[in-house]
């Protein structure tokens, strides 16, 4: 116990006084927040403004939506209108190609009373965000024209046409912001992301370089591999938590001053369960990197390796959204069961609905039992690979290690 | 009471033997060489010593007791390759290494500075590992292996990089720790340091022993039958019946005879011939003669060439 304790503290130490420690202390969290904040600015504030031209043969509902295009909610148009005649679509095409028009709308409607159907020729097919403009604006135009011929007053019209408001209560009363609460969950998904992937392949590189430095050889004349690879793990993990803790209350400190008006509140449940979590998912990446770094004698051979580590985040990436967006469906309860996916999907649906209690414990049970496997594999790959220099070892050879007593 | 106790052991890896059937036996205040070409199986051997692998079959005893880890508080062991922390200060990495050895932090303080300064690298003791010369390193990670004062030291290559002043110098050190009653064992490649160290080798070649004994005891084994004679005047003793073959190179003569006693009797031939001797020197095999003979045997003469690593 003295040596695994002497090994972490040693690592531990050497760590946090990196420079590396501190810039990324400081500038992850910075990066992390302002990407954030930038995203919700820009798309809270970036109104469609493309130049488009109408082409009608029918006057009133092509000034009704010029007017809703220049001067609506959410956009900010040009917007021309044009009558039809022959060869007038050509022309607008030559104006797309000169790049001076963003597209256009064609307006079939022969007479006032007939349903009219509507084209819309766009420069780049992919700018969904005027396309989209435009068919809301095309529905509140209609909308209010159809409420004007059955008689309704403007007054009435406005009252109709009034967006609806949902308050998001939480329990007992509390006033939530579900907004946060998302932003929340992705903040510590992220972070859970980073920090397990980080400090992952810190076990990894930090084997490679005590390989590379032989200082194995004098390590290993008094302690056992075993005591090695434990001290290591707790020293880098204690290092990792360190780094959160001290994010964490940095967040904290930040949320007492600012983050009333924000809304955006980390509970101290949400707090526990991440560092469980992140305990667990970092234990089980890391003794894994373990196992990579034991094999390889060098960063470039860890590349090549580093896919086992990456494929299993970037699979929890891919099922973000689908279990933010139902948290409790069938598909999110599979894989947060997933051991390798637990870490990071578990804690996201505790952040955003509190699962059910089995849910939690038997996710925490699977992740312990796994890990533990793979310590045991580790462990022996870590054994025998460390002591062998030179050749990368292929699978046969890896399978006869775990064979060594 | 032996200190090192190996009882033919083996080792294979896949498919390469690396030790195969070695026993030998170092006794306290003994300096032992081991010594062998490359990939002979020496670090192999070592690190079966420290446990650092498992001997397939075969016994290790340390101090007269079956292998424990808790043995290795008393043994101290410098690797081949500098095995060093690169970022640490040096201070801070003798005090870890002593810590890892069983010694409490003050104790591993004081000794860390005493012997730094018994080094000669004071002015290193703040500095990170990397900022050093290569010699200082050496001189570190020799100072890691002795901090915790044990009983048993192994060396692999020790003096590797070192220049003549600071090679002397551990080799001095060496001689005082030997005179403690400590037992040492290193393995190099370099004869002359042998010959002049060490009380008791062990030639390996291959993962076999080829030999083993005092210095003494394997010197014996070899004819001194070589002689080297500076004269001046009449060179007839030449022709002296138990001379087998000599070459004169005008006043140095380099002869060989048919047995060591001989050696007298061509002295006192040339004595009596009138014959000014200036000096006359019964040649020792070198080790390192000793040495190549044995490797090449075992390699079979042919291959030996390029194999040979003296």
């Amino acid at each position: 116990m003295r040596n695994i304790w002497l090994i972490a503290k040693r690592e531990y130490t050497e760590r946090v006084h990196t420079k590396g420690f501190i810039i990324a202390t400081v500038l992850i969290p910075t990066l992390m927040g302002g990407g954030i904040f930038g995203m919700e600015t820009l798309t809270s504030h970036s109104k469609s403004a493309s130049h488009i031209a109408i082409v009608a043969s029918q006057m009133q509902p092509a000034a009704d939506l010029k007017q809703d295009l220049e001067a609506g909610k959410d956009t900010k148009m040009m917007v021309d209108v044009v009558a039809p005649a022959p060869g007038v679509t050509a022309t607008l095409d030559k104006q797309i190609d000169s790049k001076t028009l963003d597209g256009y709308l064609v307006i079939h409607q022969s007479s006032p009373s007939q349903q009219a159907t509507f084209d819309f020729t766009p420069r780049s097919s992919a700018d969904a965000a005027t396309s989209n403009a435009i068919k809301d604006s095309l529905h509140n135009v209609l909308d209010r024209e159809y409420l004007a011929q059955h008689g309704a007053t403007a007054s009435e019209i406005e009252t109709f046409m009034q967006p609806v408001t949902v308050n998001i209560i939480g329990k007992g009363g509390r006033p939530g912001n579900s907004k946060a609460s998302f932003l929340v969950a992705y903040v510590l998904f992220f972070l859970m992301y980073m920090v397990v992937l980080m400090y992952g392949m810190n076990v990894a590189r930090s084997i490679i370089e005590e390989k590379t430095s032989r200082v194995f050889e004098v390590l290993l004349a008094t302690i056992k591999p075993e005591e090695l690879l434990a001290g290591k793990i707790l020293g880098v993990g204690a290092v990792g938590l360190t780094q959160v803790a001290i994010w964490m209350v940095a967040a904290a400190l930040f949320a007492a001053r600012a983050g009333a008006m924000s809304g955006i509140s980390v509970s101290p449940v949400q707090a526990i369960f991440f560092i469980i979590y992140f305990g667990l998912g970092y234990t089980l990446y890391s003794s894994v990197a373990a196992a990579l770094g034991a094999m390889t004698n060098s960063e470039q051979e860890l590349q090549q390796l580093n896919m086992f580590l990456m494929m299993p985040l970037f699979f929890c990436m891919l099922m973000l959204v689908p279990v933010i967006n139902a948290p409790n469906s069938m598909l999110s309860r599979i894989v947060s069961q997933i051991p390798f996916c637990g870490p990071l999907l578990m804690n996201l649906r505790i952040s955003i609905s509190m699962p059910q209690p089995w849910e939690i414990g038997l996710s925490i049970a699977l992740i312990l039992v796994t890990m533990l496997a793979i310590l045991w594999v580790s462990s022996r790959i870590y054994r025998v690979g460390i002591l062998m220099y030179g050749k990368k070892p292929n699978l046969p050879e890896i399978m006869r290690w775990l064979k060594y007593s | 009471m032996p200190i090192v106790e190996l009882q033919n052991i083996r080792k294979v890896y896949d498919t390469k033997v690396a030790v195969e059937g070695l026993s030998l036996t170092i006794e306290p205040g003994t300096m032992f060489g081991l010594l062998g070409p490359n990939g002979s199986g020496k670090t192999s051997s070592i690190r079966m010593m420290i446990g650092m692998t498992v001997p397939d079959s075969g016994s290790v005893q340390l101090f007269n007791k079956p292998f424990a880890r808790t043995l290795l508080d008393k043994v101290g062991y410098l690797p081949e390759e500098r095995g060093l922390y690169k970022k640490m200060k040096v201070l801070d990495q003798l005090i870890f290494l002593g810590q890892l050895h069983g010694l409490g932090e003050s104790t591993a303080r004081s000794r860390s500075l005493a012997w730094c300064e018994r080094m000669e690298i004071t002015e290193a003791i703040g500095k990170k590992t990397e900022e050093l010369s290569k010699g200082m390193q050496q001189k570190i990670q020799f100072i890691a292996a002795l901090l915790h004062e044990p009983d048993l030291i192994i060396m692999d290559e020790p003096f590797s990089g070192l220049d003549p002043v600071n090679a002397t110098l551990l080799m001095d050190t060496l001689v005082a720790l030997r005179a403690e009653g400590k037992a040492i064992l290193f393995s190099t490649h370099r004869m002359d340091q042998v010959e002049k160290l060490c009380d008791a080798i062990a030639l390996i070649s291959r993962g076999h022993l080829l030999l083993s004994g005092s210095m003494r005891e394997i010197k014996s084994q070899y004819p001194r039958n070589r002689l080297q004679v500076v004269f001046t005047g009449d060179d007839s003793f030449l022709s002296h019946p138990g001379i087998v073959e000599a070459k004169n190179y005008s006043g140095i003569a380099e002869i060989k005879l048919h047995t060591e006693a001989d050696a007298q009797l061509v002295l006192a031939n040339a004595i009596s011939r009138g014959t000014v001797i200036n000096r006359f020197e019964v040649i020792e095999p070198t080790l390192e003669e000793i040495f190549i003979e044995n490797v090449r045997a075992s390699f079979g003469d042919a291959e030996a060439g390029g194999r040979v690593d003296a």
